[in-house]
């Protein structure tokens, strides 16, 4: 089945990092999105739904805690998989993710086997 | 607070931490023999401050030639030549966001609520880290690939209460 994934990063440089990482992993989508902070990630949500989002927390703009929050109370991303991508490792920050809506979390520094084992229970 | 050599092995463990797992470079300790923090001819230094508990500053401080490997390992690339300088500051600022992700993560029995913020990254030649008064001066000197010199300097001091 198609899917489609948008990368949320500050970091350009992050983001291609993110796409490299994620094509080694073996995971393949049909449609590629990016964005550079949580902003710009709604906005681009609102005009065209993905289901898959990998998003960075500390970004200028609109962070990615504040992203997680405004995507959920919108119709388009709803069901829409958000996996938080970050250095930010304190569990406290991580339960409050999920509470508000996100779906998982990878810790920087990552591996190809670490996002396969995060986004292969959302590939079906 | 944390002991000069207690910090100095946290920031080993952790620069190994990043280098080994995304950036596939081989990082060794240069021993402890203080050295230059700016490396000859085009460099670049990354920085990100955090606050909390502990607040202070990690830096990293390398060769334009070394960063530009570093983009190329990251970004999956045979050769960092075609990379703009932008592209490559922008690698070593994250090389200086997880390096520091690590090092939170390592100290978070100690220090549980560090803020850490988004790095900047600047590029010149002899640039040395400008920390404030009264920080306690964690330095690590590494050779990356067995050729390229790069120091890794934690300046940090107790908050106020
Ligand atoms: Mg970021």
């Amino acid at each position: 089945m198609s899917k489609s994934l948008m990368i949320v990063d500050d970091s350009a440089t992050m983001r291609k990092i993110i796409m490299k990482t994620v094509r080694m992993s073996g995971l393949e989508f049909d449609r590629t999105e990016e964005a550079g902070n949580g902003a710009e990630a709604l906005e681009k949500l609102k005009s065209a739904a993905v289901d898959i989002v990998l998003c960075d927390i500390n970004m200028p703009e609109m962070n990615g805690v504040e992203f997680v929050k405004q995507a959920r109370q919108m119709d388009c991303s709803k069901n829409t998989k958000i996996i938080m991508v970050s250095t930010e490792s304190g569990q406290d920050l991580i339960d409050n993710l999920i509470s508000s809506g996100a779906n998982g979390y990878i810790t920087k520094p990552f591996t190809p086997e670490r996002f396969q084992e995060k986004l292969t229970p959302f590939m079906n | 607070m944390l002991e000069q050599m207690t910090m100095e092995q946290t920031i080993l463990d952790a620069a190994r931490e990043v280098f080994e797992t995304m950036i596939f470079m081989d990082i060794e300790s240069a021993g402890s023999e203080p050295q230059e923090t700016s490396p000859e001819g085009a460099a670049l230094m990354g920085s990100i401050t955090f606050r909390g508990g502990l607040e202070g500053c990690l830096t990293i401080c390398l060769s334009e030639a070394c960063a530009r490997s570093i983009a190329a390992n990251m970004l999956g690339m045979d050769s960092g030549d075609q990379l703009s300088l932008s592209e490559v500051g922008d690698a070593v600022g994250e090389v200086a966001n997880m390096t520091m992700g690590s090092i939170k993560h390592r100290i978070q029995n100690t220090y549980n609520d560090l803020q850490v913020s988004i790095p900047t990254v600047v590029s010149g030649r002899q640039l040395f880290p400008m920390p404030g008064e009264d920080f306690t001066r964690g330095q690590v000197c590494t050779t990356l690939d067995e050729i390229f010199p790069v120091t890794f300097s934690m300046y940090y001091k107790q908050a106020q209460s």
